[in-house]
């Protein structure tokens, strides 16, 4: 009797398990490359040029945002500050330290200091601070608890999902105007206080977008 | 460690001077060279610590995927007034030679990235030309020059400074007798002042202006007639009836940025009842152009006739107006025998008589003394709404140089600007006459003719790198400002020429300043501020012609009449679109911006008429024009569809233009160029675009196109006669955007006339499909704009589909009836475009290019249609007898600036398979482009085809490297990143792209609105707040743009119109940008009046007898009994 199978089928199970094997190592890696919180950059902390701690002067020092990131109210960006700003107290403050090297020599040299990134929206993102920190939203809804942080940390995750949940729900992120650079302000768990964020909302017309628009261009 | 110090000096040890050093004798006194033993520059122990960091990377798995660190450089110290993020805008100008553009520039961080036009300047209000727009490319152009240099040695700036002061010493010794300049015009009010110091301190020197194009006949006659060098000012504004003798006022004379405008204000319709009122355009030209593509009436006719027909009509019109009998006999005997129509002189001559103090007449630059000397005259005897100013005389021109240069006495030559071995005319032979100069300085933006000629070469700053100042077309003073640093080691005009004439002062801000005090400007800086000087304009004078002084002009004019034919043709030199002069010609965006009329990119054509193609075709055997044959003959529907004609399938290559090439000869001078027909020509009259076919120039300018130059003759700069023209077998591919000319009856541009307006108010919305078939909102139809915007009326459907305007569903904060009205309704975006004002510049294009980041890409990939452009400018004609296998020779030209239309039923969103294009709530049309897998199903789905594909990255790879794929090298020059809008995405390869409504814009608006809004609640964006760019830089304010939600604002105003339509309305895509039909104004008792457009025949020979019954034949009126017809026999429109 011939053969009802021809002779190649015989490699069909080691296709297959292959093909498996292949796969489960892909699902396996993506999962692990898009998945973790390291895909949004969670936890990412890179050493400064200079250990500059918020912990120290946003917190214990309860300096406003606004002292270094001057344009932030204005502007889409929220500068960095320039060399120039460190030295307002730091030709006084500690002006020998040498951990302030660096921003001598920026402010003698006219070079900038390399700080390093820690929160970057994608290129195709649009985020506007301006129009956000003068509608309620607070600086630490993105940024987290900065006044807490020695060293900068990434503690949002800054999908695209993460943004949504905030415009889709702005009620449970506003706060008071006044309190929006109150890093310290713990939001009241109350009946009456979401009473007010839902009345702020309606009075100013808080509206964000969930259109492509309002964030790609 | 002694090994770094060490590597460097290792390099240079065959310099002497080095030998002395340590490191040297330590290197010779070793062994073994240091590194001999070593890998370049690194030694093994480096080499493993380098590795192992890199091992430690590798073993952490994909780090290295996730994104790079990067690093934000604050300023040191903080500059004034720069806010990150923010772009801060300037006033500047474009400094011209005759004629300056107020501009306001946006920078971002200093770069200046997009210019727009001042509105505080009101005649141009806000407008620029296409040049204006596309200038800031040449900022950033990589191939322009970096270095001035010296026979091919680099001159470091002071060595430049120190060779111009050693220059002026040794010519202030003689007075400056062997000292020649050639200079282009300016406007400049300090280069003036610096002249005239030249002038002191060199007496004895020569200083001679030469423009390619030269555009001050008129101001010379007046020169000679009445001795002041007179400029006129039309006022169209206050016209009703002009007529333009082969004068380009609306695209192509020097000031046309102030007469495109005042001219669209007075033909500015806001409803039928001042249809009536607008004004009436005759034209007599000779190639076609704006001005008689707007015209109402339009005569072909060449531009060496028209002295006579001057002559004529001057004669008719002084005769009607009673004014000199001598001048009229003259004019008489001059005229005599000239073959015209004389209903049309006639006629044409009444009207302007009848609305003498209302009506103008206007004469082309190119034609000669007889003309102008009568076209004063006629205008004195209309009483004509013109302003005389006087202007600073013109210099001698640039026969007087290379009469100087052929002396063999000029020691010094002085180029200043310009590019005269290029464009000077070739009977002069400038290249050898600057030879003969003992040493020639050149003193230019880029390397080019002149440049490699000169023995000095000074690079020049951009203007908006420098400080100077400019006049316009009026005298009005403008600044210029630098935007920027200059970006290499290149100076300003006004320190060169300081510099040369020795004045204390070199420094161009000091210069600038003290002509303005001089100019009787007292507050500097709210000059800057406001970006001119009020009152600084010329002042006007009167003309008090001497009509005998015009009798004898028209007397001892020559007054010929060539009889022109296939053998004896007649050329007429214009500047190209795409390169001016040819100064522009390494102009990218300029060069792929279709021409106007032609839609010609990337290459200049020989313009030739039609009936000229035929007689050559027959002449020489050649075939001009491409077969036809009948499309889907077999085909049912070949009868309905009037037997639509496409390219013979032999002779269809790639689907583009194949154009003949040709060989002109004039004067025994031959260039060889391809040629293209263009509808409108006079029939013996050729028209060659100067400025292409540089040798000497950029990557952009390179092999582009032909060099007209070559057969221009000093004398007949303009004109010329007796040229000839012989086909040859060969043909050239040309990239035309838009080669079928024709609306095929179709009702895209939509037009009537005045009067018939003035009946019909309504005849827009009853052209088209849609007035047959049912509405397309059904019982909905008559609800409001506002209503329909916010709306998504489903016509007779019994679904109700959400609105626009609610809430969105799955926010919780606004649920409920109290938050719901509380909540702030998306404001609705739309446009309408006026197609009366519109007369196809195109200067939106460019505008919309900078604004954009909208990339080039080449012929080649023009050619195969993958062009840009986010707005294009269809061109159509249309003739009176539509024959489909012919064009037609006198035409009539619309214009339509097409762009992404935002239809509220977007086909495009409904093929989109992975939701990358979406409708947002303002009714735009949005792009994700992240999200963008490039099916290029939209594409395909766009009825309007304004969408455009990525094929290859635009950006990223220069022309001619796209199809080396990942081969190819990757570089965008840092130049050209500079002028990227920093709001817009920089689209890569493979994703679509379109119009967005300048999304960036109206974000922007909302942004600021929101940020200052506060607890006020007041997030509205005012009308007028956002313009966007082919809005802003339109002279004539076709473009309105805004919230149609809102009744009272601008736009809604102009869709309001009954002029207003939709194009392909029919297809119920509900466009957001609608379109105003456009209106002509003949005289009903000219010869060649027309009771309605040709493009409205068109229509009616296509629709109006075949699809409709009796009763709808010119009559509009019928509509309804006819809607309930199809409505039956099409019952499923929707």
């Amino acid at each position: 009797m011939a053969n009802v199978f021809p002779k190649w089928v015989n490699t069909i199970p080691i296709k297959v398990i292959v093909a498996i094997l292949l796969i489960k190592t892909a699902v396996v890696l993506g999962i692990t490359y898009y998945a973790t919180p390291k895909y949004t950059r969670v936890g990412y902390a890179p050493t400064q040029p200079v250990a500059f701690s918020h912990a120290l002067h946003a917190g214990q020092l309860e300096i406003d945002c606004r002292y270094c990131h001057t344009y932030v109210d204005r502007s889409e960006h929220s500068n960095v500050p320039t060399t120039q700003v460190c030295m307002t107290c730091h030709s006084m403050v500690r002006k020998d330290d040498p951990i302030l090297a660096p921003v001598r020599d920026s402010y003698e040299s006219g070079e900038p200091i390399p700080w390093v990134r820690v929160h970057k929206t994608p290129d195709y993102v649009y985020f506007n601070h301006a129009v956000h920190v003068n509608r309620g939203i607070s600086c630490m809804e993105c940024h987290g608890s900065v006044q807490e942080m020695d060293v900068v940390e990434h503690t949002k995750s800054f999908s695209m999902g993460f943004c949504l949940e905030c415009h889709r729900n702005p009620e449970e992120y506003i706060r008071p105007q006044e309190e929006v650079y109150n890093l310290d302000w713990e939001r009241p768990d109350t009946e009456e206080f979401k009473q007010e964020a839902l009345e702020f909302v309606h009075d100013w017309k808080v509206n964000p977008p969930q259109s492509c628009s309002g964030c790609h261009r | 460690m002694k090994n770094s110090e060490f590597s460097g000096p290792r390099y240079w040890k065959s310099l002497d001077d080095l030998a002395e050093t340590p490191a040297f004798k330590d290197w010779v006194e070793r062994e073994f060279p240091a590194g001999a033993s070593e890998m370049e520059g690194v030694n093994r122990r480096q080499f493993m610590k380098v590795m192992a960091a890199s091992f430690g990377l590798a073993g952490l798995g994909m780090t290295g995927c996730r994104r790079p660190e990067q690093v934000i450089l604050p300023y040191s110290k903080q500059p004034e007034n720069v806010i990150p993020g923010v772009p801060i805008y300037y006033t500047s100008s474009q400094p011209g030679q005759r004629d300056s553009i107020p501009l306001i520039i946006e920078t971002h961080a200093g770069r200046p990235t997009k210019i727009e036009g001042n509105p505080s300047f009101k005649p141009y209000g806000g407008g620029t030309t296409l040049f204006a727009q596309a200038s800031i490319l040449d900022l950033y152009d990589p191939d322009r020059a970096t270095k001035s240099s010296q026979a091919g040695a680099t001159l470091s700036p002071s060595a430049v400074r120190d060779l111009l002061r050693a220059l002026h010493k040794q010519h202030s010794e003689n007075g400056g007798a062997d000292l020649l300049f050639l200079a282009e015009p300016s406007s400049s009010p300090s280069r003036l002042k610096l002249v005239k110091q030249i002038k002191q301190t060199f007496p004895k020197a020569v200083w001679t202006e030469y423009s390619a194009v030269d555009s001050t006949a008129s101001e010379r006659v007046a020169q000679d007639l009445l001795g002041k060098s007179l400029r006129s000012l039309p006022h169209f504004d206050k016209a009703k009836r002009v007529l333009s003798l082969d004068c380009d006022f609306l695209s192509g004379t020097d000031g046309h940025t102030a007469f495109v405008r005042s001219y669209a204000n007075s033909r500015r319709v806001k409803s039928s009842k001042d249809a009536k009122g607008m004004s009436r355009l005759y034209s007599v030209e000779s190639t076609l152009s704006a001005t008689g593509s707007a015209a109402d009436h339009r005569l072909r006719l060449s531009a060496s006739q028209i002295s006579s027909f001057v002559a004529l009509i001057g004669a008719e019109i002084l005769s009607q107006s009673g004014g000199d009998q001598r001048l009229i006999a003259r004019l008489k005997a001059a005229g005599e025998g000239f073959d015209v129509d004389e209903k049309w002189v006639k006629e044409c001559a009444s009207d302007l008589v009848a609305k003498s103090g209302k009506s103008l007449v206007l004469a082309g630059d190119h034609l000669p003394k007889e003309v102008h000397a009568t076209v004063f005259a006629i205008n004195e005897a209309l009483n004509a709404p013109i302003s005389y100013v006087e202007v600073p005389k013109a210099e001698e021109g640039i026969a007087r140089a290379v009469a100087q240069l052929n002396t063999g006495k000029v020691g010094t030559l002085c180029i200043l600007g310009g590019n005269p071995v290029y464009n000077a005319p070739v009977d002069l032979d400038w290249a050898s006459a600057q030879a003969k100069a003992a040493s020639s300085v050149y003193f230019g933006y880029a390397a080019n003719e002149t440049s490699k000629a000169a023995s000095v070469f000074i690079a020049q700053s951009h203007y908006l790198e420098s400080w100077g100042d400019s006049r316009t077309f009026d005298g009005t003073l403008l600044p210029v400002q630098p935007m920027i640093e200059p970006l290499f080691e290149t100076f300003n005009e006004l320190e060169i020429v300081s510099l040369l004439a020795g004045s204390e002062t070199t420094e161009a801000y000091s210069i600038v300043r003290e002509s303005f005090e001089e100019l009787g400007g007292t507050d500097f800086n709210k000059f800057l501020s406001d970006g001119l000087l009020e009152g600084s304009a010329y002042q006007a004078t009167k003309l008090n012609l001497d009509p005998a002084s015009v009798v004898s002009t028209v007397e001892a004019a020559a007054m010929a009449r060539p009889a022109l034919s296939a053998s004896n043709l007649e050329i007429r030199f214009k500047p190209s679109s795409h390169a001016g002069d040819g100064r522009y010609a390494n102009n990218g965006w300029l060069m792929e911006c279709p021409d106007a009329m032609t839609k010609l990119t990337w290459d200049n054509a020989i313009l030739i008429s039609p009936r000229l193609a035929k007689e050559l075709e027959q002449r020489d055997g050649v075939q001009v024009f491409p077969s036809k044959m009948p499309m889907n003959k077999e085909s049912e529907f070949f009868e309905g569809a009037k037997g639509t004609l496409q390219s013979n399938k032999a002779v269809f290559k790639r689907g583009k233009e194949q154009a003949v090439v040709a060989r002109l000869s004039l004067n025994g001078r031959t260039i060889v160029a391809p040629i293209h027909v263009l509808p409108g020509m006079a029939n013996y009259t050729i028209e060659l675009p100067l400025g292409m076919g540089r040798t000497e120039i950029g990557r952009v300018g390179r092999g582009v196109g032909f060099d007209a130059y070559q057969v221009r003759e000093s004398g007949a700069s303009s004109i010329a006669v007796g040229a000839s023209l012989e086909l040859t077998e060969e043909t050239y591919d040309l990239a035309n955007t838009q080669e079928h000319w024709s609306m095929e009856g179709r009702a895209i541009v939509r037009e009537g006339t005045a009067e018939y307006y003035s009946k019909h108010p309504d005849f827009a919305t009853k052209m088209g499909v849609e007035s047959h078939a049912p509405a397309n909102y059904g019982k909905d139809d008559s609800k409001t704009l506002q209503q329909k915007a916010a709306n998504q009326y489903r016509g007779n459907s019994a679904y109700n589909h959400p609105k626009f305007t609610d809430p969105p569903p799955n926010v919780n904060a606004w649920k409920g009836k109290d938050a719901r009205a509380k909540f702030p309704e998306a404001q609705q975006w739309g446009m309408a475009i006026d197609m009366n004002t519109c007369f196809g510049c195109s200067a939106c294009v460019v505008a919309c290019q900078s604004e954009n980041n909208i990339p080039i890409v080449g012929k080649d990939q023009v050619l195969r249609g993958r062009e840009m452009h986010w707005m294009r400018i269809d061109r159509y004609f249309s003739a009176k007898e539509y024959k489909q296998e012919e064009v037609p020779e006198d035409v009539q030209v619309s214009f339509m600036g097409v762009s992404c239309q935002h239809c509220e039923n977007a086909p495009c969103e409904q093929v989109c398979p992975v939701n990358a294009t979406v409708h947002d709530r303002q009714g735009l049309n949005t792009m994700a482009y992240n999200r963008c897998v490039g099916t290029r199903y939209c594409a395909n789905n766009c009825p309007y085809k304004v969408r455009r594909f990525n094929f290859f990255d635009w950006n990223k790879r220069q022309i001619g490297e796209f199809y080396k794929g990942p081969l190819g090298p990757v570089d965008e020059p840092e130049l050209h990143k500079m002028q990227k809008n920093p709001n817009v995405t920089v689209r890569m390869r493979g994703v679509m792209e379109k119009c967005t409504y300048c999304t960036q814009r109206i974000e922007a608006a909302k942004i600021d609105q929101k940020r200052l809004a506060g607890a006020s609640g007041n997030v509205k964006v005012p009308d007028g707040k956002i313009k966007t760019a082919c809005q802003q830089v339109c002279p004539t304010d076709a473009i309105t743009f805004g919230d149609i939600s809102d009744p009272n604002s601008e736009v809604s105003k102009m869709k309001a119109s009954d002029r207003n339509y939709s194009v392909l309305g029919y297809l119920n895509v509900r466009p957001r940008t609608t379109y105003l039909a456009r209106l002509r104004n003949p005289n009903p008792k000219m010869p060649d009046a027309y009771k309605k457009p040709y493009a409205y025949a068109q229509y009616k020979k296509r629709y109006g007898s075949s699809a409709s019954t009796s009763g709808h034949k010119d009559k509009v009126g019928g509509h309804d009994k006819h809607s309930s017809h199809s409505h039956k026999a099409a019952p499923a429109a929707h």
